[in-house]
């Protein structure tokens, strides 16, 4: 079988409503996810009593189960206890626990960057401890931390093609879909590799600008 | 095997006394092809989801008329009901597991469309099937028309999925990967109705009081042996099979086998009458 451009052509349309989609929930996640990362990571570095315990829970759950078992959890499970979310939020909500916990490990990791004497200097310029993590912490925690949150994200991106499984019509979706219609596999798996490709790569190149703006401090 | 045929047999002539009329005598079978022989046994993709066709039951063992109709192959093929591998394929990934040569035929409630002529060959459809519609009991659906405007679970890749998007592309569809999740979902009130095949949705609102059938037939199309292309030696001695199957009267006693009495007319006229006409 041969590589039909004209079918690929044709279902071009089917893929960038996906691709859309998968765009749509990748990035609210990620904005999520990095807002879950900042106030684990708070409650972990100021050792918030109680929370941080909770969050040390968390960051174990995520870490050490699939993925795909927290989303069936999430989109099967959860109506069970009365909480039944839509296809599109039960995936932003997955992707954004999933994430959220590697994002609390990557900001706290920055975080021990901060030397004991920039807080202890801190505070006894009379800054709570509160305003020194907005104001001196996080800043700096963020900065170092970049580079892995990054990929954190990229792993989001990608990780969104399991929502497929629970029939959201993101990017992967469509593929497969598709395929079990009209059986073209390979063009549609290239296609969606091609596509992906250039996702994670334009996400990187806007994080790698984010890295070089923040870093202007520091040039000499 | 011999004991399952001659009871067979014995079923045809409790039939034929009936005033059926029936050739009986075991037709044989042409050469089996050198690739399959040499294998030493049949590797068949069958469904696991799918009763009372491909299933597994209680004891996570394969089971269902299509399973029985595998192991009959292979049977009549390599001599013994042991000589089989079967796998358990889904309606997504059934025609990859063939073409990528992981089995060596597929009877796994495949339907016969132009679009999987086009990547396998067809036996001859050893029965008919038509698709359905399972809704809550109190839902407002009563006709197929009524889902307009509402939200329909189907299966990636099945021939509901197909038939929607060609006849009544304005339904918006819920698509999923196994019958299991479909039903859940359903269940949890995430679409208005769940299409899929008659054949196993009557075996679901039978066990389910809070489920029912909307009971108009669509998208009616046979069901047959899918096997890899140009393998010609391989496909004439499925259909071969089928034909035996068919003359021995095995599939009225594998339905009576797997399919409860209350439920059993549909599935022995789907094996054994004609197909009906329909949308």
């Amino acid at each position: 079988m041969e590589f039909d451009l004209a079918y690929l052509a044709a279902q071009w349309p089917a893929l960038m409503r996906g691709l859309w989609l998968t765009i749509q929930v990748s990035a609210l996640s990620i904005v999520l996810s990095i807002a879950v990362g900042l106030c684990g990571a708070a409650i972990r570095v100021l050792q918030v009593p109680v929370l941080d315990k909770v969050v040390v829970g968390y960051v174990e759950f995520i870490r050490n189960t699939p993925l795909l078992a927290q989303l069936f959890f999430i989109f099967y499970g959860l109506p069970g206890l009365g909480l039944k979310l839509s296809l599109f939020w039960s995936g932003v909500l997955s992707l954004t626990l999933w994430a959220g916990a590697y994002q609390i490990e990557n900001i706290r990791g920055g975080l021990e960057t901060v030397g004991k004497g920039l807080r202890e200097a801190a505070f006894s310029l009379g800054l709570s401890p509160w305003r020194f993590f907005r104001l001196v912490a996080a800043p700096m925690a963020v900065r170092v931390g970049l580079p892995s949150m990054l990929n954190t994200s990229i792993s989001l991106l990608k990780n969104s093609s399991y929502l497929q499984a629970i029939g959201l019509a993101e990017l992967t979706f469509v593929a497969i879909d598709r395929i079990s219609m009209d059986f073209r596999t390979i063009e549609m798996f290239a296609a969606i590799c091609v596509i992906y490709l250039a996702l994670v790569l334009t996400l990187s190149f806007f994080a790698s600008r984010l890295e070089y703006r923040l870093n202007t401090p520091f040039r000499t | 095997m011999t004991k399952t045929i001659s009871a067979g047999r014995m079923a045809l002539s409790a039939l034929a006394g009936l005033g059926f009329a029936f050739h009986a005598e075991a037709q044989s079978l042409p050469p089996l092809p050198e690739a399959i022989k040499s294998a030493g046994l049949l590797k068949a993709g069958v469904r696991c989801d799918q009763p009372p066709y491909g299933y597994k039951d209680e004891t996570g063992k394969f089971a269902g008329v299509e399973t029985d109709m595998a192991i009959q192959i292979a049977a009549w093929a390599f001599g013994s009901a042991d000589k089989i591998e079967l796998t358990c394929v889904t309606a997504e990934n059934r025609i990859p597991q063939l073409n990528g040569k992981k089995v060596d035929l597929l009877i796994a409630t495949l339907g016969v469309t132009p679009e999987r002529a086009r990547v396998v060959d067809f036996s001859k459809p050893y029965r008919w099937g038509g698709s359905d519609m399972l809704v809550a009991k109190d839902s407002p659906i009563k006709k197929l028309d009524d889902v307009a405007g509402k939200t329909v679970i189907m299966l990636k890749g099945s021939t509901q999925a197909k038939w929607f998007e060609d006849t009544m592309p304005k339904v918006e569809s819920l698509r999923l990967n196994t019958a299991s999740d479909a039903l859940q979902s359903l269940k949890q009130g995430r679409g208005d109705a769940y299409t899929h095949d008659a054949a196993t949705l009557i075996v679901i609102a039978a066990k389910d009081p809070s489920l029912r059938l909307v009971g108009e037939s669509f998208a009616v199309s046979d069901a047959a042996v899918g096997v890899r292309k140009n393998e010609a030696a391989w496909l004439a001695y499925v259909d071969a099979s089928l034909d035996r199957m068919k003359a021995e009267g095995l599939y009225a006693k594998w339905v009576e086998k797997w399919v409860p009495a209350d439920i059993r007319p549909f599935y022995t006229d789907a094996f054994t009458k004609p197909k009906p006409t329909a949308r």
